[in-house]
């Protein structure tokens, strides 16, 4: 019977809300006293429950409003996975606790998306509620969907959160980050409570229109969104707590720190991942092959015959099989064009600074690992090797070398690698990693206050590669690299004073090197 | 040819919506809060100037009644009260952020408010506003989740000031009756001049200024009056 009701009334709610690109809905007998489920943009509709509405409300009543609800998640809250995140994230800084904040922006969500769908299309959402069970949080969501709304939903009492809970906007959505806020402070009461009944009867108090989980997204949305999540948060710290608090869910979804895949990958590491999701957001185009003539020449196109050029052009097909100047056609031949050879990218050996004076990149967010990790994206994608020299005190052991590789994970983990102490430079170490490729790239981020810079000077003096220096502020170091290296034409030095500048930079270099021939 | 967009036809997708009662609580809360500042701004005017507010006993007074001038006619609730908080924690205007006139004005509006129990909840405020809880009447009850400034809570007039988190210099300074709760903290001068009521500190007092009379209790434990601390006579 569903069935049927399903086909007639799917195609009326998808024109109602503009024919969103959501597949067909399927129903399913499930125990659970949840009526609708998503999963990767699929929508599932319990026909148990959906018959037990059947008392009180028309079926076709009953799957419209769900439908319509699952939509309004769909195209307007939390419409991303990254707004998912930026809504939890948000209620975490308020109520502390993973579960409570899970909840309640799960609870959020759901009003925006009634409230939207109320507000904005044909729905009988309003019906559905009224016949939804009031109990505990779902009861202050029915009074607050009463005054909100201006519909009688049946349900009773008074609250005085219902007051703070109204005045929230609900549709604004560039003020969703404060109202997230705002709306879980006031039900933390009354989600507190939920907790604890849930914690005595060890059964998990169930949002009869579904929970809002990871597994709403699929894997190509959480990469997305955990990019974008990354460039959205304040700090590192931000992004670290809640990528931690999902990094169960995460990995049971097969989502590892090197991104999407399946089978067992390392645990998550939230601090590399929120460098390689920032880093992805400064892609670099890669070169077009160029082209070059092939030196063969080919018919191009027609040209009248006459009397003194070569007969052998002659297109007798356009000629009417005729000889007759102006009338006969003749071939122009052209040269031809190929691809030529292809643009050779050297490997790249990473050297980074993580002494005392720099960032440690796993409390805030260090531009100079920032930049090395775009550094490495650019090489990797062009499939070339990235090695990695990270180095603090490195006569004392404060060093670590990583081999050419491809390995993203294992070229962040050392970037990231903070040591902290003095700053000086092995030169036999940078020495035996250029001997393991041809003619590698060097990029450098340092803040230049390196006890053996004379060395420095003379080691990069006497190679050819190519080095990018990067360093952060100006100082009496940098100016005698810069006065060190003035001769070198393939040693770029980048001044840096606001730390900001220095992904753009790196960048725009690393371009420059793959754009010019090499 | 068929019209590709055919099916799209009568489907409006610039049409603003119904109108809910959401909307017009919204509008209500924007317009309230508009005279709010308005009257906020006047304060300033008169009071902040120079962008410098000495803080006086008779500035204080002063601006009070100013404040008070400023917020007949308007019909706001306790929530608003809090919305103005947020305004002036988010605003870039450098006058709004003279906290002196501003914690005299909030506590003007909390005095006059037509609920008996008001709730701020103000954890999520950057700037940590002085003089809230100023000449708070008697039956009335103010609890602020979060930290306060300087001067919370002077010349009491009875009323109950419940502070969430911590408070600073001059706590109750000069009052009179009532009760004030600070669950965490309080600095230096608490209770100075005070003539009567109660100061309750669930963490550490810094330190107390020249109390005349009252009770000012330390985790639980009675330390003025008290052997070390005697009544001050001006």
């Amino acid at each position: 019977m569903f069935e049927e009701f399903l086909k007639r009334i799917w195609p009326k709610v998808r024109r109602n809300h503009l024919f969103p690109q959501i597949s067909s809905p399927q129903l399913v007998e499930s125990e659970e006293e949840v009526a609708l489920e998503i999963k990767s943009k699929q929508m599932t509709i319990n026909v148990n429950f959906l018959q037990s509405l059947t008392e009180k409300m028309t079926p076709e009543d009953a799957l419209q409003a769900l439908l319509d609800h699952g939509i309004s998640h769909y195209m307007y809250c939390p419409w991303d996975f990254n707004t998912h995140l930026m809504l939890y994230s948000e209620a975490k800084k308020v109520l502390k606790d993973k579960r409570l904040a899970q909840k309640a922006a799960s609870y959020f969500m759901d009003v925006v998306a009634n409230t939207y769908c109320v507000k904005e299309r044909e729905t009988k959402i309003p019906e559905l509620y009224r016949h939804l069970p009031k109990e505990g949080v779902q009861r202050i969501l029915a009074l607050l969907y009463q005054v909100i709304w201006g519909i009688d939903l049946g349900a009773q009492g008074e609250e005085e959160s219902i007051k703070r809970l109204s005045r929230i906007p609900y549709l604004e959505k560039r003020l969703w980050k404060e109202s997230i806020k705002k709306f879980a402070k006031t039900l933390e009461e009354f989600l507190q409570k939920e907790m604890e009944n849930e914690q005595k009867s060890s059964k998990k108090a169930q949002n009869p229109l579904g929970e809002h989980s990871i597994e709403n997204y699929t894997l190509e949305e959480i990469d997305k969104g955990l990019r974008e999540f990354a460039s959205s948060v304040d700090d590192i710290t931000e992004f670290r707590e809640t990528v931690e608090d999902l990094k169960d869910e995460l990995a049971a979804m097969g989502y590892t720190t090197g991104g999407m895949g399946r089978g067992a990958g390392n645990p998550i590491d939230a601090d590399l991942l929120y460098y390689m999701k920032l880093a992805e957001n400064y892609t670099l185009p890669i070169k077009k092959l160029p082209m070059e003539k092939s030196g063969v020449l080919h018919p191009h196109s027609h040209s009248p015959w006459e009397i003194g050029k070569p007969v052998q052009d002659i297109d007798p097909w356009t000629s009417f099989g005729k000889i007759m100047p102006g009338l006969t056609q003749m071939w122009i031949r052209r040269e031809g064009e190929v691809f030529g050879e292809m643009e050779k990218i050297p490997d790249c050996l990473i050297i980074i600074d993580s002494s005392g004076s720099m960032t440690n990149p796993r409390e805030r967010l260090s531009y100079a690992v920032l930049g090395a990790a775009c550094a490495c994206n650019a090489y990797l994608k062009n499939s070339k090797r990235v090695a990695v020299y990270n180095f603090s005190d490195a006569f004392r052991g404060n060093k670590l070398i990583l081999d050419f590789c491809k390995e993203k994970e294992s070229i962040y983990w050392a970037i990231c690698r903070y040591f902290g102490g003095g700053t000086a430079i092995d030169l036999n170490d940078v020495t035996y990693l250029l001997k393991q490729s041809e003619k590698p790239d060097i990029f450098i981020i340092t803040d230049m206050q390196i006890t053996n810079l004379e060395k420095l000077i003379d080691f990069f003096n006497s190679i050819e590669n190519r080095v990018t220096a990067v360093h952060i502020g100006e100082n009496i170091y940098a100016a005698r690299f810069r006065e060190g290296l003035k001769q070198k034409n393939n040693v770029s030095l980048f001044l840096v004073k606001d730390k900001e500048d220095i992904p753009k930079i790196v960048l725009g270099k690393v371009r420059e090197y793959f754009s010019s021939s090499f | 040819m068929k019209n590709p967009f055919e099916e799209f036809r009568g489907q409006s997708t610039r049409s603003k919506g119904k109108e809910l009662p959401l909307d017009r609580i919204l509008k209500a809360k924007e317009e309230t809060l508009n005279q709010i500042l308005k009257g906020y701004e006047n304060l300033l005017k008169n009071e902040a100037k120079d962008l410098v507010w000495l803080m006086q006993y008779s500035t204080v007074i002063k601006a009070y009644s100013i404040a008070e001038e400023a917020i007949k006619g308007i019909n706001y609730a306790a929530e608003d009260i809090e919305e103005f908080c947020y305004v002036l924690d988010k605003t870039d205007q450098v006058p709004y952020l003279i906290t002196g006139p501003a914690g005299v004005y909030i506590s003007a509006l909390c005095n006059h408010a037509e609920e008996d129990e008001i709730v701020l909840r103000l954890q999520d405020v950057g700037i940590k506003i002085n003089l809230l809880g100023y000449r708070l009447p008697e039956g009335k009850r103010l609890v602020i989740e979060g930290n306060v400034g300087d001067f919370t809570g002077i010349s009491l007039e009875g009323g109950e000031l419940i502070i969430e988190g911590s408070a600073k210099n001059y706590t109750g300074a000069g009052m009179k009756k009532g009760r004030i709760i600070v669950k965490q903290n309080v600095g230096f001068n608490t209770g100075h001049g005070m003539t009567g009521g109660e100061i309750l500190v669930g963490g550490r007092i810094k330190g107390l200024g020249k109390v005349v009379g009252g009770k000012i209790y330390e985790k639980g434990q009675l330390i003025f009056p008290s052997d070390d601390y005697r009544p001050f006579y001006f």
